[in-house]
């Protein structure tokens, strides 16, 4: 039957919280685990996981769409790792908070690029990226004059990528399997991290403090966040337009303020929030309920109202 | 699914259910018992999402599975006390609320198609942690007086509600809908 608008936006508000457990998850793992080898091992972990679940159907969807399923989650992969490794270095620049606000520039920038694709662009998606956009503004203005220019362009570029990434995953969720696009997608992934990570720490896997806890952080992360978030979220886009997804995304902002002020310390930076931190999250809030409120139904039942009366 | 669907050898099936269920349980739950996620407070149990799920798409055989996981899951972590038999009533009866909800109480067929059926979800979730709230904490408090009672039922309460909801809603939605898996409750009704 496939999942209707309502259950598809609940799927994407869980992805996004299943994302902003991510801090939390990686709080075992010694800071000197370059990113670069968490994501080769868990990309690696959570590709084989798909296929033991699901070899039967990622095998089908081969056989019927073979290299065109390849190259199209080959361009996802390398747009995925591209918007990773900009966020990587950009966020260098910022504090934890101000850094994951700059994060949801995704949902301004997409619109603008649905428009260069000259896709039509429904007015609430509009009055949402500018509510995000008026979000985004009020958490940086504290810190207006000490921006770093380079470290916004690239968390600016990274947001571009992530954007076009979006669209086309949205493009292909309609196409291939659900499954199948998580699984191909995912193991170049884990083969492109482990390039730039030989190349940054050739001792790779002898280079990490291998202990029980980092393995079930890195298992807990490839079962949790790769195999089940990303067909998920896969699944959800299906039946859900671009720019939906996200404005649902950006909550991801709400979820790492929860985190920042209910988890201890030593697991995540204290989340310090102050007037402008609460005004930007409201704004995002509003942006989300603008999105997933289904104006032409209000405009239905007050016709039918008049209607009547 | 094959085997599992074989109607000359039911128990076979069966059995073979049961190990695959408490099979999957264990790989979600033990990485959550060997890793301390928030210090000083270990018991953070994801797995409770998979009470729900068990319950309505596997029956009386989910519920077993839901229990003797759990008791397996004390052994490992050489947490096994005379409290564990609580925990096995309790981790049987959790999902069998939502199977005998939906098999005998409620009239319609299991979904969370829409707004209504989301929050009967939610009631029956919150009812079945209740449920094994009640039933846990005083074994837990008869065996270990020095523990706070009531912050032990709340963290029971809140592993057994937040999971379920905000986990196993979707992962429900993408069984049902997705995968093409149908809830035993709607043979069960039949």
């Amino acid at each position: 039957m496939g999942m209707n608008k309502l259950q598809a936006n609940l799927c994407l508000l869980c992805v996004t919280l299943i994302w902003s457990t991510e801090v939390v998850i990686f709080a075992c793992i010694p800071n000197d685990v370059l990113p670069f080898a968490t994501t080769c091992i868990t990309s690696l972990t959570g590709a084989v996981l798909l296929f033991l679940g699901f070899f039967k159907r990622i095998i089908a969807a081969f056989r019927q769409d073979g290299l065109k399923l390849v190259r199209d989650c080959l361009l996802l992969s390398v747009l995925d790792c591209s918007y990773n490794v900009m966020y990587i270095y950009g966020l260098d620049d910022f504090d934890v908070s101000t850094g994951a606000f700059t994060l949801s520039m995704t949902a301004v920038v997409l619109p603008v690029i649905l428009l260069m694709k000259k896709e039509n662009v429904d007015i609430k998606t509009w009055i949402s990226a500018g509510l995000v956009l008026a979000g985004i503004m009020f958490a940086l203005a504290r810190n207006l004059f000490d921006i770093s220019i380079p470290g916004l362009l690239l968390i600016f570029g990274g947001c571009i990528i992530r954007a076009v990434f979006i669209v086309r995953l949205n493009h292909y969720a309609r196409k291939y399997d659900a499954i199948a696009i998580a699984f191909s997608y995912t193991l170049p992934v884990a083969f492109i991290s482990f390039i730039i990570w030989v190349i940054i720490q050739p001792a790779t896997f002898a280079a990490i403090p291998w202990n029980k806890e980092v393995i079930a952080s890195l298992f807990i992360y490839s079962y949790f966040v790769v195999a089940l978030a990303k067909s998920l979220n896969i699944f959800a886009q299906r039946r859900a337009t671009p720019a939906s997804a996200t404005i649902i995304y950006s909550c991801e902002i709400i979820f790492s303020l929860i985190w920042g002020l209910t988890l201890p310390e030593s697991l995540i930076d204290p989340a310090a929030p102050d007037a402008f931190t609460f005004i930007g999250v409201a704004f995002i809030v509003l942006g989300n309920m603008a999105q997933l409120a289904d104006f032409s139904k209000l405009k239905r039942r007050k016709e039918a109202q008049n209607g009547t009366s | 699914m094959g085997l599992l669907d074989n109607k000359r050898h039911p128990i076979l099936s069966g059995v073979l259910l049961l190990l695959i269920l408490v099979g999957s349980y264990l790989i979600v739950a033990i990485p959550f018992k060997v890793m301390e996620v928030i210090p000083g407070f270990t018991d953070i149990r994801p797995v409770m999402l998979l009470q729900p799920i068990y319950g309505l798409f596997f029956g009386i055989i989910g519920c077993l599975a839901s229990a003797i996981s759990n008791l397996i899951c004390d052994i490992v972590s050489d947490s096994l006390r005379w409290s564990s038999i609580g925990g096995f009533i309790a981790n049987f009866l959790g999902p069998l609320v939502f199977y005998l909800f939906w098999t005998r109480i409620s009239k319609k067929d299991f979904n969370i198609r829409n707004a209504k059926n989301l929050l009967i979800y939610c009631a029956v979730t919150l009812f079945s942690a209740l449920v094994q709230t009640v039933i846990i904490t005083p074994m837990v408090k008869l065996i270990y007086p020095d523990i706070q009672g009531t912050l032990f039922a709340l963290s029971v309460m809140a592993n057994n509600t937040l999971f379920p909801i905000f986990l196993g809603i979707p992962i429900i939605i993408l069984l049902q809908e997705e995968l093409g898996l149908h809830p035993k409750t709607k043979k069960e009704r039949q």
